[in-house]
């Protein structure tokens, strides 16, 4: 325990000493929740690549393989996040979902996952070339989430790098409004019976808005225009003493609709492991700009000249 | 009725009334704004004539404004509404009509090439204040943003309140709000707008600022 309580209070100071590092070389980008021409449509089963003055809810659910009596056979969940910028470039994010548990001939069981929280900050914002790096550091707070539907007593550190790439600014014609975004992150737990993870995730968009604006104008329906098909490829899988952890993939395919100030993502949930599940679930998600919608009050950082 | 018998201001009636329709450029000549603020040389075209532009000085609408590489200008409308016109900026006052309370009804500005900021008065209706550019236009009520053209695009920064972006070409419209800026480009739909960073707006603020 004595060096597990070492390597976890090391590797604590190794991610602030590498967050206040990227505080000291990053330079001076000119916009901090796109970059340049290129915005980066809310992710769904992954977290947001950068800071912002964000709110989304979601809700989703899919079935589960099937079993005897009192099996689980269904599992939703609904959740919630807020982001707040403090700085231009640093923001802070609270996370609380709900989760129900449908089980065969059995009462359903129901309650909050661990509460989040995730400090972020924007350390490169390279506008020409459509190109963004954060740096978070998750913190899921043990035991104040409901146990009955899996809600772990430990909590967890978790160390992110996000990035965003259009490619934009590459000659290749109608493939410019693509772009890929990702995550990758080490899970450390609290307390030696609860597993390391490795998490990953990537994201590849065709963003529609991007076609139209800055590559070519088509003739398109409206409903068409304010389109980005996405696909999100999420996989978790344990370091090190597993404790029973597997590896979990999960796709999901769908298509975010944006509006002035909001977008609306609906995804089919594929799992691609057997940890994951058997059957095909789907989510779908509100996003709301509150630097969009309320630019002079709530959607403002709170230590900003602007 | 012979003329001779006409009262002195029946007569004077007939005379402005002759004079309007002979010379109608002397109702137009009512000043659009005038000049407040001037570094370095900066230019009017008017009827065809190039000449110095002075602190002090009246513009007309159909006026052309030149500020050259080394210039900066700063005009206070008729409105109330100043202009800011950073170097190396073209720009043609089309319209600019207030009432008689002195509130804008129609302002029609056309920015050829370069940087403007404007802080604009209230008006009396939605979109009354209006930059053209060769790709696109846009429309404010009262607010204080930015507009540049430059290479075949035009984008605006808001600083406050909120303008509407509009394409020529497709005919697409964006509202951009405070603190938000995008760019249109030719033929295109405009970009969807984003936040812009106090440095992107200190960048601006500082090429139209007029010592």
């Amino acid at each position: 325990m004595g060096g597990f309580a070492k390597r976890h209070r090391a590797g604590t100071l190794g991610v602030v000493a590498a967050l206040f590092a990227a505080c000291l070389i990053a330079h001076d980008g000119l916009a901090y929740t796109a970059a340049g021409d290129r915005l980066f449509p809310a992710t769904g089963i992954l977290p947001q690549i950068s800071p912002g003055d964000e709110f989304y809810t979601w809700g989703g659910t899919t079935p589960l393989a099937g079993g005897g009596a009192g099996a689980r056979n269904r599992t939703s969940n609904f959740g919630a996040v807020w982001d707040k910028m403090i700085t231009e470039r640093l923001g802070i994010q609270v996370e609380d979902a709900w989760n129900r548990l449908d089980r065969r001939g059995a009462t359903a069981l129901n309650g909050f996952q661990n509460f989040e929280t995730e400090l972020k900050y924007l350390a490169i914002d390279d506008q020409l070339h459509e190109f963004l790096l954060t740096l978070g550091l998750n913190r899921e707070w043990g035991g104040t989430g409901a146990r009955r539907i899996g809600a772990a007593r430990s909590g967890a550190f978790e160390p992110r790098l996000y990035f965003g790439k259009g490619l934009g600014d590459l000659d290749i014609g109608y493939w410019r409004p693509l772009a890929v975004t990702g995550q990758a992150g080490y899970q450390i737990g609290d307390t030696t019976t609860r597993p390391d993870l490795v998490t990953a995730g990537a994201v590849l968009e065709y963003s529609i808005p991007y076609l139209q604006s800055k590559v070519q104008s088509f003739d398109l329906p409206e409903i068409v225009r304010a389109m980005t098909p996405l696909t999100e490829v999420a996989l978790t899988t344990p370091a090190g003493r597993s404790f029973g952890a597997r590896t979990t993939v999960m796709v999901a395919p769908g298509v975010s609709y944006a509006g002035p100030g909001w977008e609306f993502l609906v995804e089919a949930l594929l799992p691609a492991t057997r940890a994951t599940g058997a059957l095909a679930g789907v989510r779908a998600q509100l996003h709301l700009s509150l630097d969009f919608l309320f630019p002079d009050t709530i959607g403002r950082p709170l230590f900003s000249e602007r | 009725m012979r003329l001779g018998t006409l009262s002195l201001g029946l007569r004077f009636w007939l005379a402005a009334l002759t004079i309007l329709l002979l010379f109608p450029g002397v109702v137009a000549a009512a000043p659009a704004g005038t000049v407040v603020g001037l570094n370095g040389e900066c230019f009017v075209e008017s009827g065809g004539a190039r000449s110095p532009l002075k602190l002090g000085q009246a513009v007309q609408v159909s006026d052309t404004v030149d500020v050259p590489a080394s210039g900066k200008l700063k005009l206070r409308m008729s409105d109330g509404s100043v202009i800011s016109v950073a170097a190396g900026s073209r720009m043609t006052i089309s319209t600019y009509g207030v009432n008689a309370a002195g509130q804008r009804e129609n302002a029609h500005l056309a920015l050829g090439q370069g940087l403007l900021r404007a802080v604009v008065a209230p008006g009396d209706r939605p979109g009354s204040f209006e930059v053209d550019t060769a790709v696109g236009a846009a429309a404010v009520r009262s607010t204080d943003w930015f507009v540049e053209v430059s290479g075949g695009a035009m984008q605006v920064g808001v600083l406050t309140g909120s303008v509407d972006m509009s394409s020529r070409a497709t005919g697409r419209r964006i509202t951009i709000p405070a603190h938000w800026g995008a760019r249109l480009e030719a033929g295109r739909d405009p970009v969807p707008p984003r936040t812009w960073s106090q440095a992107e707006f200190d960048a601006v603020i500082a090429r139209t600022n007029v010592q």
